[in-house]
């Protein structure tokens, strides 16, 4: 009975390395800043400013692993709907006409991904390479169409009133209020876990994978969608660089959050916000450290392997993952 | 199946295209083949897709994401060029030593899997952030240059190319289809845990993978780097991109598996990328159309590959 408990308790404190690990850098970051004498609050709302572009888009993204699914293309899914979205604003001079454009544009494309792969059978992560791949032709078309020169702008006197910590912190509050009812208090959540961990066992009680896999790619695209607003409003120069390293930031704030990529019972929804919170942490501590770009990639990597394989030590088998 | 059909099913999709791609040329005035550029052009894009193929292969069908490939070719290299630029080396010396250390990357990157057992999609990128950061470092940020050994350019001939392509055949024929080890191999990948209980240790099996994969991606390092003149530094993950070349040969060398080996596959699925590729430079067609034909392609042949049967059925009725 004992020994049944410290396993629990082990495995609660293994669940919680990622919290654990958010905290740790944040103290480590407050000590530094303290020693180097660097304004705290500007440091902090810039590491929010930073993070929760990637915190919006990895939260609906979590609908996608949870079943055990994988999206690449979603940097570039938000790069098409910003694109998409600021021309929009630059024909309407709306704010309200651009986030909607954002937002239909992502679940649009969302969207096609998933019927592609329910439709035609195709595994979702080779459609969302080949969608990868359209998105990016689709960026540099839309550029040459509409743009001046390589960037499609929107001017930044017109977004100026919404730039700002507050309003960004309250989108993502509002996404994550619907994201979190949805995913922890109903349906939705607990038969995208099933189907997440076992496919055969939750088609057999009657769950329709497909039905489930395009409603988790909608809630993803809402995500791109929003993350695509706040990109033309933080940053309203737009290229076919802009939101590059979202997709792959978005795997490692995932996984640095302490889900597991197979998906299933163990996804967490909050796990994207605590993995995009900690990468930016340990980039503004390397900042602060005045690291080389390269060495300070480097401790990002070690540290990631170390806190991933801390959160995952009680799922380890006998045989290698796949 | 009788000789003439696998030969027939193995050479249609390699020789559809080839047709479809010179009938388009020779409609827009131009020749495929016409010039030697074109003939270096087409071998290169070969080699290059078939090196990628083949590593990304290896770990992809034991389930094996590896997203680490492209900075294990940026590093090895890049600590290659560095090696043979300070002691003014000839080109077979820098594509030893980048299959070499290529090979020691891919190692580590396996070693790294098996002790900390973490699904080996989160070990590669975790590796590719690594080696990115680790070339970037060893450069400075600056890139290599091969302005002080120009004869690291010359090694761009078609002979060049076809004997690395043909050493990476041989060698992936011999070790996969020829040894013990690829024995265990294809028993691992069809039920690894049936494979293990019956005594065939996983790990060193994966080593083994691993490091074949680097020495590979190590030899398609030093083609990129000789042919462009200089490596680029890429951070954040800007070395994966070598890996999307790989992924229509490698369904359509799956499908041509069917009839004939599956590395022989990957070899005709490899020709058939470069001869889509040589087409587009031919008709300098501009990148954005590349990449929407390019995705098209793949995913109407997925879309076939995929509901072959129901499409049968369709055609029967």
């Amino acid at each position: 009975m004992k020994n049944r408990q410290r396993k629990i308790n082990a495995a609660g404190i293994l669940n919680a390395a990622p919290v654990i690990g958010l905290i740790l850098l944040a103290a480590v970051f407050v000590i530094i800043a303290l020693v180097k004498d660097i304004n705290l609050s500007y440091s902090f709302k810039n590491i929010v400013n930073q993070s929760i572009i990637t915190m919006v888009v990895a939260t609906g993204a979590i609908y996608i692993y949870t079943l055990g699914a994988f999206d690449i293309s979603l940097g570039a899914s938000m790069c098409v709907s910003a694109i998409v979205g600021a021309m929009a604003f630059n024909r309407t001079g709306s704010l309200a006409v651009m986030l909607a454009v954002c937002l239909g544009c992502a679940v649009l494309i969302s969207l096609i991904s998933s019927l592609l792969a329910s439709v035609f059978n195709l595994p979702v992560f080779v459609t969302t390479i080949a969608m990868l791949s359209l998105l990016n032709a689709l960026v540099m078309v839309l550029i040459r169409a509409n743009g001046t020169g390589d960037v499609v702008q929107v001017p930044a006197a017109a977004v100026r009133s919404i730039n700002n910590v507050w309003f960004r912190l309250l989108v993502l509050a509002l996404f994550m209020i619907l994201c979190v009812t949805t995913f922890n208090y109903m349906k939705l959540g607990r038969q995208e876990k099933f189907v997440g961990g076992n496919p055969l066992c939750a088609k057999l009680t009657g769950m329709n994978a497909k039905k489930l896999s395009v409603i988790g790619f909608m809630m993803a695209g809402i995500g791109v969608g929003l993350g695509a607003f706040l990109t033309i409003v933080y940053a309203p120069t737009l290229s076919r660089n802009t939101a590059g390293s979202v997709g792959m930031d978005v795997i490692i704030s995932i996984v640095f959050g302490g889900m597991p990529v197979s998906g299933g019972a163990r996804s967490r929804i909050t796990s994207a916000a605590v993995g995009a919170l900690s990468m930016t942490m340990l980039s503004q501590i390397m900042l602060v450290l005045n690291l080389d770009s390269g060495i300070s990639q480097m401790v990002k990597a070690a540290i990631f392997l170390l806190v991933v394989s801390v959160s995952m030590l009680n799922s380890r088998k006998q045989i290698l993952p796949r | 199946m009788s000789r003439g059909k696998r030969i027939a099913g193995a050479l249609a999709i390699p020789a559809g295209v080839l047709i479809v791609c010179m009938l388009i040329s020779m409609s827009c005035g131009v020749s495929l083949f016409g010039s030697p550029l074109s003939r270096i052009t087409f071998v290169r894009a070969g080699a290059n897709v078939l090196l990628v193929t083949f590593a990304l292969s290896i770990n992809l069908n034991s389930g094996r994401f590896d997203f680490s490939i492209g900075s294990a070719a940026l590093l090895s290299s890049v600590i290659s060029s560095m090696i043979t630029l300070k002691l003014n080396a000839g080109p077979v010396v820098m594509l030893i030593l980048s299959v070499v250390i290529g090979g020691i990357l891919g190692l580590l990157s396996g070693f790294v899997y098996v002790t900390v057992k973490l699904p080996p999609i989160i070990v590669s990128l975790g590796m590719a952030l690594f080696y990115e950061g680790m070339a970037f470092t060893l450069t400075g940020g600056h890139g290599v240059s091969f302005a002080s050994n120009t004869a690291l350019l010359g090694f761009g001939t078609v002979t060049n190319y076809l004997l690395i392509s043909a050493a990476a055949l041989i060698l992936m024929i011999a070790v996969f289809d020829h040894t013990s080890f690829g024995y265990e191999y294809k028993a691992l990948v069809s039920g690894q845990k049936v494979a293990v209980n019956t005594g065939i240790r996983e790990v060193p099996n994966a080593l083994i993978c691993y490091l074949i994969a680097g020495a590979l991606m190590g030899a398609q390092g030093f083609i990129s780097a000789t042919n462009n003149g200089a490596i680029t530094m890429s951070l954040n993950f800007g070395s994966i991109s070598p890996m999307f070349m790989a992924f229509l040969p490698m369904f359509i060398g799956g499908f041509i598996g069917r009839y004939t080996s599956d590395k022989v596959g990957y070899l005709l699925g490899a020709l058939t990328s470069a001869t889509i590729s040589l087409t587009y430079i031919r008709l300098d067609i501009p990148s954005s159309t590349q990449q929407i034909v390019s995705a098209l392609l793949m995913v109407t042949f997925l879309i076939y590959l995929n509901n072959e049967g129901k499409l049968k059925q369709l055609l029967k009725h």
